[in-house]
């Protein structure tokens, strides 16, 4: 099977998300999709996947699907798509949502989830209930359970753990093995060196790069056209600590957040959670009423500025921007106020390099202006980069306090409960 | 606003399709001119479309907090009620007691809210028929006229000042219009309204009590329902009896749906709503036509702004 995309276009008013593409993705490939927020990945391929239409161009698969291949599967071509929003109900089990998606009964859900090759436990769970890590695996069961010719992942591991990606990598190599097509869109450089066997950049629209082999420099160069000068360095003059809990998803940490929330007035505390457009914004209203809800909505203008975020105005609907710009919009909010305490979930989830860099800056300066900050995050590489101090949390219970030197041999241990 | 008036047009054209195919070819003439065709014919449907206008405004209020109010009905009772025992303390009190009893009753579905996480759109369509059969003890009971002849109460004490028919409830609808809008649109308790309507999660996480929210937002939505059966009471009846809601509670539903449930459409919807009613009464004393074409209007409208709702979801 060849997946043909041809001279594709699309565009939303008067950006061009997608700007006359073309690409072959051959079957048993895992094809790394990399760019920055907002460079039209995901827009690329949900016009594969036929969830949007293209403006011009087409999207051909020879050689055409059988019949059997088609019946059940997500559109014309068998395509699945696990999209960085969960679809799932979330007043159904883990069971019923696999029902849902594949036709199965619920009672044979354990057997589909053993086939996929991914861990996840208690099929009675509802949905709602479940941590934003196994919900994502949720839905990559889903996708792997109707046996998909093509298999799109919008930023898969960006709510995973190391582990946790390291076993998603496994499944990924297991069905390209098994004839599927594997996307794997993605900013972080070192997994998609990792784990694709083609990597295709994207930059504003158009595919700058497509290579087999390439470093991580040559990726991250690639993948951004401003030049990667250094941050000005933060000066040392540090009042504030950040202590980052790192644990895989799923043992606490968000009742963590929700005890500083309860424990302290919100007006004195910078919060930003673990699942943004959940619990993070009301999408319905504009950016500056979001601003309004914790902080001063007059600001808007100066924040939008300070933090470059990619809006028309404050009176866009916050629903309406990209995902990481999203988060800008949080973090400005919660820390424009200049808050004594900050709790930040999981803040760099779903960002680019530049992005997430930027989150890091900020995080940072509040801590230099004396901020306690608790850094949520499965994300190990954003610990040890931030953190002052370590602890782990494991089915609800922290570890005591290590400095980085310290946490660097314990944590995996530490994170897996063998410690 | 344009898929509410596309939706007024073709319940029109349905209207006088119905009256061409059942022999009433003038229907819709007789529906204009008993509604907006002579003064008198105004002044009814301005009377008609205050208590609608208000019960729409509790139903809006509400939503933007994130709760189907379906309870104006028992709402306008107990504001009608209310406005009965303290009419003798003069007209401001017994308004501001309406206000005051409606409030009061939305609360309990709050209560029940707060307590059980009962859900409201049952609790107040079950408070509804409390208040119903509530109204119906008094008005045979402790509130029945000294004649005891019908089942509805003496004259009530108090009475809202008029300009020949019209009665200064017709402003303190439009007031509470523009002050809801103002509520909803321009105040801090509004944002947090909205937040909680839109997305409770996200407004819980930005430290507001859900909860309380809903709560005020119930007070303030049941608040106007009330005023909504004191003016009635003071303005157009001066009795309680029986029927006397009429199903405003109900109506101000559909008022808020035609209104795409924003407060300042609500008076154009109120109005076009409160028309209907009146026209199809001349329709019934004129061409013997069962006034109930008035809710087939009202139904249609609704059904009519759903299609297109629906339709326009699936384009898009």
């Amino acid at each position: 099977m060849t997946l043909r995309i041809d001279h594709v276009t699309k565009s939303f008013g008067a950006t061009r998300a997608v700007d006359d593409v073309s690409l072959e993705i051959e079957a048993g490939e895992i094809v790394g999709l990399v760019g920055e927020n907002g460079a039209g990945k995901t827009t690329l391929m949900r016009i594969v996947a036929a969830e949007l239409a293209a403006d011009a161009g087409t999207i051909n698969v020879a050689p055409p699907p059988s019949a059997a291949r088609t019946a059940g599967g997500g559109g014309a071509t068998s395509i699945g798509f696990v999209h960085q929003h969960f679809m799932l109900v979330n007043d159904f089990t883990i069971a019923e949502n696999l029902a849902l998606a594949t036709g199965a009964l619920p009672r044979e859900a354990e057997g589909i989830i053993a086939g996929s090759g991914i861990e996840l436990r208690g099929v009675t769970r509802r949905a709602r209930d479940l941590s934003v890590g196994e919900k994502s695996k949720l839905e990559l069961i889903k996708a792997i359970a109707r046996k998909p010719e093509v298999l799109i992942l919008d930023e898969p591991t960006s709510v995973l753990t190391p582990y946790e990606s390291d076993e998603l990598f496994r499944v990924m190599r297991n069905i390209a093995s098994e004839g599927t097509a594997v996307v794997f869109i993605s900013h972080k450089v070192r997994e998609v060196i990792e784990v694709a066997t083609r990597v295709v950049v994207m930059r504003r629209g158009r595919v700058v790069v497509e290579s087999a082999k390439m470093t991580a420099e040559e990726l991250a160069a690639a993948m951004v056209d401003t030049p990667r000068g250094d941050f000005a360095p933060v000066t040392e003059t540090r009042t504030g600590e950040i202590v980052a809990i790192v644990g895989v998803a799923g043992n606490g940490q968000r009742e963590l957040a929700d005890t500083y929330l309860r424990e302290h007035p919100r007006a004195r505390l910078g919060f930003i959670p673990e699942d943004r457009t959940r619990d993070g914004l009301v999408a319905e209203m504009s950016i500056a009423e979001n601003v309004a809800l914790v902080g001063d909505g007059r600001r808007t203008p100066q924040l939008i500025e300070q933090y470059s975020i990619r809006a028309k105005g404050p009176d866009q609907l916050a629903g309406a921007l990209s995902g990481g710009n999203q988060q800008k919009v949080i973090l400005a909010r919660e820390l424009d106020r200049a808050p004594e305490l900050i709790v930040a979930a999981e803040p760099t989830r779903g960002l680019d390099i530049e992005a997430t860099r930027f989150v890091h800056e900020q995080l940072r300066r509040a801590a230099n202006r004396g901020a306690k900050i608790v850094l949520i995050t499965s994300d190990l590489d954003e610990a040890f980069a931030l953190a002052d101090a370590i602890q782990v949390i494991y089915r609800g219970k922290l570890s005591e306090r290590m400095t980085p030197g310290e946490a660097s041999s314990r944590v995996a241990a530490l994170m897996a409960g063998v410690a | 606003m344009k898929r509410a008036l596309a939706a007024v047009a073709v319940s029109i054209a349905l209207l006088w399709i119905v009256g061409i195919a059942s022999g009433h070819a003038d229907l819709l003439r007789v529906l204009v001119t008993g509604s907006i065709g002579s003064t008198f014919a105004i002044e009814g449907t301005l009377l008609k479309s205050v208590p609608l206008l208000l019960t729409g405004l509790a139903v809006v209020i509400a939503f933007r907090a994130g709760v189907w109010n379906i309870g104006g009905e028992g709402q306008f009772i107990a504001g009608a009620l209310a406005a009965f025992v303290a009419a003798p303390l003069g007209t401001i009190v017994a308004i501001v007691a309406s206000i005051l009893a409606g409030a009061l009753w939305a609360s309990i579905a709050s209560l029940m809210r707060a307590w059980r996480n009962a859900p409201e759109v049952l609790t107040t369509i079950l408070l509804n028929f409390i208040g119903i059969e509530l109204l119906g003890y008094c008005v045979n009971g402790p509130l029945q006229e000294a004649s005891g002849k019908y089942p509805q109460s003496e004259a009530v004490a108090a009475s809202l000042p008029q300009l020949g028919e019209i009665h200064a409830g017709v402003a303190l609808a439009l007031i509470a219009a523009i002050a809801s809008w103002f509520l909803i649109y321009r105040t801090k308790e509004g944002l947090r309204l909205r937040a909680t309507g839109f997305n409770p999660s996200a407004a819980h996480y930005a430290g507001i009590n859900v909860n309380a929210q809903i709560a005020r937002g119930m007070a303030i939505s049941g608040g106007v329902a009330g005023l909504a059966g004191g003016i009635e009471l003071l303005g157009v009846t001066h009795r309680l009896f029986e029927r006397f809601a009429a199903g405003y509670g109900y109506s101000g539903i559909a008022v808020a749906l035609l209104a795409q449930l924003h407060p300042l459409a609500t008076i154009g919807a109120a109005a076009f709503f409160g028309a209907l009613v009146t026209g199809a009464g001349e329709l019934q004393r004129a061409a013997n036509v069962s006034s109930s074409v008035a809710t087939l209007g009202q139904a249609v409208v609704i059904l009519v702004l759903i299609l297109f709702g629906s339709m326009r979801s699936r384009t898009s």
